[in-house]
């Protein structure tokens, strides 16, 4: 079922609860790591894995809710929360920033199994939407910075004629320029390069653009 | 009838002039050889002869004049107008002219002395009342040669009296004796009659001057008096010549007589007028023979001869004292109302009938610095000029109207002052009238009355000011008098109640009863009117607290606060009241502590909530644990194979942590165990009086009546007074909380102590609906309200029991519930 390239990260200062989600969740196949503190697990260096976090509404240093207001979004992994009294402002104050579930403790099983594989869907989404990004930028810094000049002028819908006379050189020049770019940016067509281009916030310089923006 | 007297003379005549014919013949001629040549000695021997034949032919002469003349002169006697007679030494007639004899009728031998009588034969022919004088008279002169002079009348032969003057005088001879007697007899009827009318004259001119009621005198050129009438000389008490002798200073007796004052101006003036001739004219006081003083006006004229030169003056002294008591009198009442005028403290003036000013007196022109001149305008009217800007259009109406009108004038005005500045001053003037009614003078008179306009307004703005204080001070006023009635309300307790003060009147009570009936709550009316006879009674401040009946029939919680005003002897003059809506700030207080109460319940309710969650994550905690051991270790077992030794593990775990819940369970009913208090001997009446009083607005509010029935002389019980207190707190509130339902006239909660075998006895009773489920009551966490914990009957019996006493519910459901609890006194009692 589960596989050995997810993990579940359980933030509760009762180490009898640790042990017994841990226990749990172990038996359904995750990969399970405690932290007692919620800085505990800040501290902590963890492996860069498709992960959910199990965090206690009450810890002892800080509120799990404050906790999850303090970091950004793309910081920790989704979260769900666990609680021994649920109420509703802090329920959904939590899920307004994101928060997987919001569970009461006791927590049944299938109700734990079924918001950690969310959570760690959602996670894996995430994580494969950053390495994507990550590619184009890393294509995208191997533009030279005429390259960088002349891109957002193909992207803006500009015809090479305009965009020779934008950065005052001969229209050979931009279509080589655009040729390298395509290659470089690994796009198949001028669409594709588009969207690049709007992924990676490449500005737009001009309204008249082709294509759908 | 010549005498021999004449013949002798005739002889010596006629010798005499023979001889002084020789003797000057030869006087001539023994001076002539004299006078031819320069021989000195002898002249006067014949100077002597010559003169003494002069003479005697001049004597000799003379005496011849001869008896022819004796016929010539009886001619002349006989034409004479007159009558002569002659006689002898004995008064005989020798001779009676003819004309004479015929006048009387008589012959002249029958005038003589008559024989054998002294009186004489003229007897008949001279008038009785004048004979006696007349003939003493001529004897006497017969006697002594005296020249005989009388002025007598004489009959004439028809009878008529007629005056005549009868002259005589006696021949002597040459020795001396007299020879006989010669008159005349002319007369002077005519003489006697304009004497006798000159005489009547001057009586009628004398009586005049002794009888003009003044008083005359005459005096020298030189000044000296000469003459005083009767008038003056009484006066002075001295005739003219008491003054002194002519010549010897009448003029400085009479100057003594003058005033000392007026002295040195008469002499000045007398002497001025006698210098020139001037008439005199004066007015001096002039001392009266008694020694006083009185004034007169003296007048004197000079009497001139035919040269000019005055002969002596004429004068006269009117004596005026009474006039010039008088004028004294009314120059000193003139100058008494000058006076008043110019210092009255008030400005005078004068206008003519048609508004002219006419005079203003001395304060005026002192005041404000305006003559005459400058308060009339250049047409004659009255100048406005010296009063304020802003009122003088009124005044020029009024003043005209008045002028026009008669009318009297009457202006009050802001006047300028001599130093520029304007004073409130008071005008009135009234005409005043002659007999036919015109007006002949209008009369005025301006005051300063800008002290008392300011003091005025000042007051005026004062008592604004404390009428609007007292009107609209957030309070409401009341003033009453010693006996309680109200006199006075303010705007505010009039808006209030809705109602006028007079409105009171005529309904046959007192204004109070009236008041206190109409508008106090009926709950709180008892207690106000037995406070307000109190205080009446007492003099005792009164302070009072109770809901009052607004206009609009809303009964509003009020403060009456009442004290006495006292005059200087102590005695109550007023009773001034302050009533306070309190209703605000009794409801405000009331939602405070609603909102105290439901806030202490909410942190009750916050509290129980805090430590339901804290139980709950306490229990929650292991309770988690086990849960999701429980269901791993079911995973473990039901895995293909089962993983025994991880479902071991964790079974373990399920036991340790199922062992942990249940000592998190003993230790919360450890933090519920009771620990007593600190216990003293108390009162329970006075533990219930301190609730009473602390309960007393929630009472009040709810509208719940307390009836308290304590038995007094109670033993002290040792008891925790704050957990005691917390019980009839508890129990009391429970009690008014059942009652809300119950109609307001109806809720009445009954708290009664009494002695009894298990100690003391104290009962709540209320009039709610009671309790359905007595035994239930005391259930923790059992109750019928909507807010509480339930735990209140559970804790007050906790508490009970605590102190060794009971707690028990009585009454059946829908009449009433009485909670009872004993406490034990702790003699004889066991705790």
């Amino acid at each position: 079922m589960s596989n050995g390239d997810e993990i579940v990260f359980v933030v509760d200062d009762d180490a009898r609860v640790r042990l017994g989600f841990s226990e749990l969740l172990e038996s359904w196949g995750w990969r399970v790591e405690t932290f007692a503190t919620a800085a505990d697990y800040a501290a902590r260096a963890r492996p860069d894995l498709a992960a959910c976090l199990i965090l206690d509404v009450r810890l002892p240093d800080i509120s799990g809710l404050e906790f999850q207001a303090q970091q950004s979004a793309d910081a920790h992994p989704p979260i769900v929360f666990v609680t021994g009294h649920g109420d509703i402002p802090s329920t959904v104050r939590a899920m307004r920033l994101g928060a997987v579930d919001f569970l009461t403790k006791p927590v049944g099983e299938s109700a734990l199994v079924a918001a950690v594989r969310d959570a760690i869907g959602r996670d894996r989404l995430r994580r494969q939407a950053r390495s994507e990004r990550d590619e184009l930028e890393r294509r995208f810094a191997t533009l030279t910075p005429r390259e960088h000049d002349v891109l957002p002028l193909v992207v803006s819908g500009l015809l090479n004629k305009q965009a020779a006379a934008e950065l005052g050189v001969s229209q050979v020049t931009i279509e080589m320029h655009r040729r390298r770019i395509m290659q470089k940016m690994q796009a198949s067509s001028l669409p594709e390069l588009v969207r690049m281009a709007e992924r990676l916030h490449v500005p737009v310089r001009h309204s008249r653009r082709s294509g759908h923006s | 009838m010549i005498s021999a007297y004449a013949r002798r003379r005739a002889v010596f005549m006629f010798a005499g002039c023979a001889l002084g014919a020789i003797l000057a013949v030869a006087g001539v001629v023994l001076l002539l050889p004299a006078m031819d040549g320069p021989r000195a000695p002898v002249p006067w021997a014949a100077f002597l002869v010559l003169a003494a034949g002069l003479v005697l032919v001049a004597a000799a002469g003379a005496m011849a004049v001869p008896d022819a003349e004796a016929a010539q002169a009886r001619r002349i006697i006989e034409s004479m107008p007159g009558h002569a007679w002659s006689a002898d030494p004995n008064g005989r007639f020798t001779y009676v002219s003819a004309s004479a004899l015929r006048f009387l009728g008589e012959r002249a031998e029958v005038l003589g002395p008559e024989p054998d009588s002294d009186e004489f034969g003229w007897r008949r022919v001279v008038h009785p009342d004048d004979y006696d004088r007349v003939a003493a008279r001529w004897r006497h002169c017969l006697a002594t040669g005296d020249r005989y002079d009388t002025e007598h009348r004489i009959r004439r032969a028809d009878g008529v009296y007629q005056w005549f003057r009868n002259s005589g005088l006696p021949i002597r001879d040459r020795h001396g004796r007299i020879a006989g007697w010669y008159g005349t007899t002319i007369e002077i009827e005519e003489q006697k009659q304009a004497e006798a009318a000159l005489l009547e004259r001057e009586r009628e001119l004398t009586h005049l001057v002794e009888m003009v009621p003044s008083h005359l005198w005459r005096l020298a050129p030189d000044g000296e008096p000469i003459f005083f009438n009767r008038r003056m000389t009484e006066y002075l008490g001295r005739t003219v010549e008491d003054l002194g002798e002519p010549r010897t200073g009448r003029l400085e007796a009479l100057m003594a007589a003058v005033h000392p004052d007026d002295v040195a101006e008469v002499r000045a003036r007398l002497a001025a007028s006698l210098g020139s001739g001037d008439s005199f004219a004066l007015r001096y006081r002039l001392r009266r023979g008694d020694g006083a003083f009185r004034w007169m006006s003296s007048r004197a004229e000079a009497m001139r001869d035919r040269e000019g030169s005055i002969v002596q003056w004429y004068g006269l002294c009117h004596d005026i004292d009474d006039q010039m008591q008088v004028e004294d009198a009314l120059r000193h009442s003139e100058s008494q109302l000058r006076r008043l005028i110019d210092t009255v403290p008030a400005m005078i003036w004068t206008a003519a009938p048609n508004g002219t000013p006419t005079s203003v007196n001395r304060r005026f022109n002192e005041v404000t610095g305006a003559s005459l001149g400058d308060i009339t305008a250049a047409d004659g009217s009255l100048s406005l000029s010296f009063i304020h800007p802003d009122f003088r259009s009124e005044t020029a109406r009024t003043a005209a109207r008045s002028f026009a009108t008669g009318e009297p004038y009457h202006m009050r005005y802001l006047q300028g002052r001599r130093d520029g500045s304007h004073r409130w001053t008071e005008t009135r003037a009234e005409p005043f009238r002659d007999e036919n009614g015109a007006i002949r003078q209008w009369y005025g008179v301006s005051v300063d009355i800008h002290d008392l306009v300011t003091a005025q307004e000042r007051l005026r703005e004062r008592e604004r000011f404390l009428w609007q204080l007292v009107e609209t001070l957030p309070a409401m006023v009341d003033c009453a008098a010693p006996d309680g009635e109200p006199v006075y309300r303010s705007q505010q307790l009039r808006a209030f109640l809705g109602y006028e003060l007079e409105q009171l009147d005529g309904t046959g009570k007192s204004r109070l009863a009236a008041t206190l009936d109409a508008g106090v709550h009926a709950n709180d009316l008892a207690m106000v009117k037995a406070c307000y006879a109190h205080s009446l009674a007492t003099g005792e401040p009164y302070a009072c607290r109770h809901r009052l009946r607004r206009f609009d029939g809303e009964y509003h919680w009020v403060e009456t606060r009442a004290a006495p005003m006292r005059n200087l002897d102590g005695v109550i003059v007023q009773w001034n009241v302050i009533c306070l809506d309190i209703d605000g700030e009794v409801r405000t207080r009331e939602m405070l502590r609603a909102a105290q109460e439901s806030l202490a319940r909410a942190s009750q309710a916050a509290s129980m909530a805090e430590l339901s969650a804290s139980i709950a994550h306490e229990v929650n905690q292991p309770l988690a644990a086990i849960v999701a051991n429980s269901q791993a270790c079911h995973r473990w077992l039901s895995g293909e194979p089962p993983n025994v030794e991880r479902a071991k593990v964790t079974a373990a775990r399920i036991t340790r942590d199922a062992n942990s819940a249940a000592e998190v369970v003993s230790r919360i009913r450890a933090l519920f165990r009771r620990t007593p208090g600190e216990r003293a001997p108390e009162n329970i009446n006075r533990i219930i009086d301190e609730v009473c009083r602390l309960l007393a607005e929630e009472v009040a509010a709810k509208e719940v009546r307390v009836r308290l029935e304590l038995a007094p002389d109670l033993p002290c019980a040792p008891l925790d007074r704050v957990q005691i207190q917390q019980v009839v707190l508890n129990l009391m509130r429970n009690g008014m909380e059942a009652m809300e339902g119950v109609p307001k006239g109806e809720r009445v909660l009954g708290i009664r102590t009494r002695p009894g075998p298990d100690g003391i006895r104290v009962e709540i009773c209320d009039a709610g609906a009671g309790f359905a489920d007595i035994e239930r009551a005391f259930e923790p966490f059992f109750t019928t309200k909507r807010s509480g914990m339930g735990m209140g009957l559970a804790i007050c019996r906790s508490i009970v029991e605590a102190h060794g006493g009971r707690l028990s519910i009585e009454g059946a459901a829908g009449c009433g519930a009485t909670v009872a609890f004993t406490l034990p006194t702790g003699e004889g009692d066991a705790p």
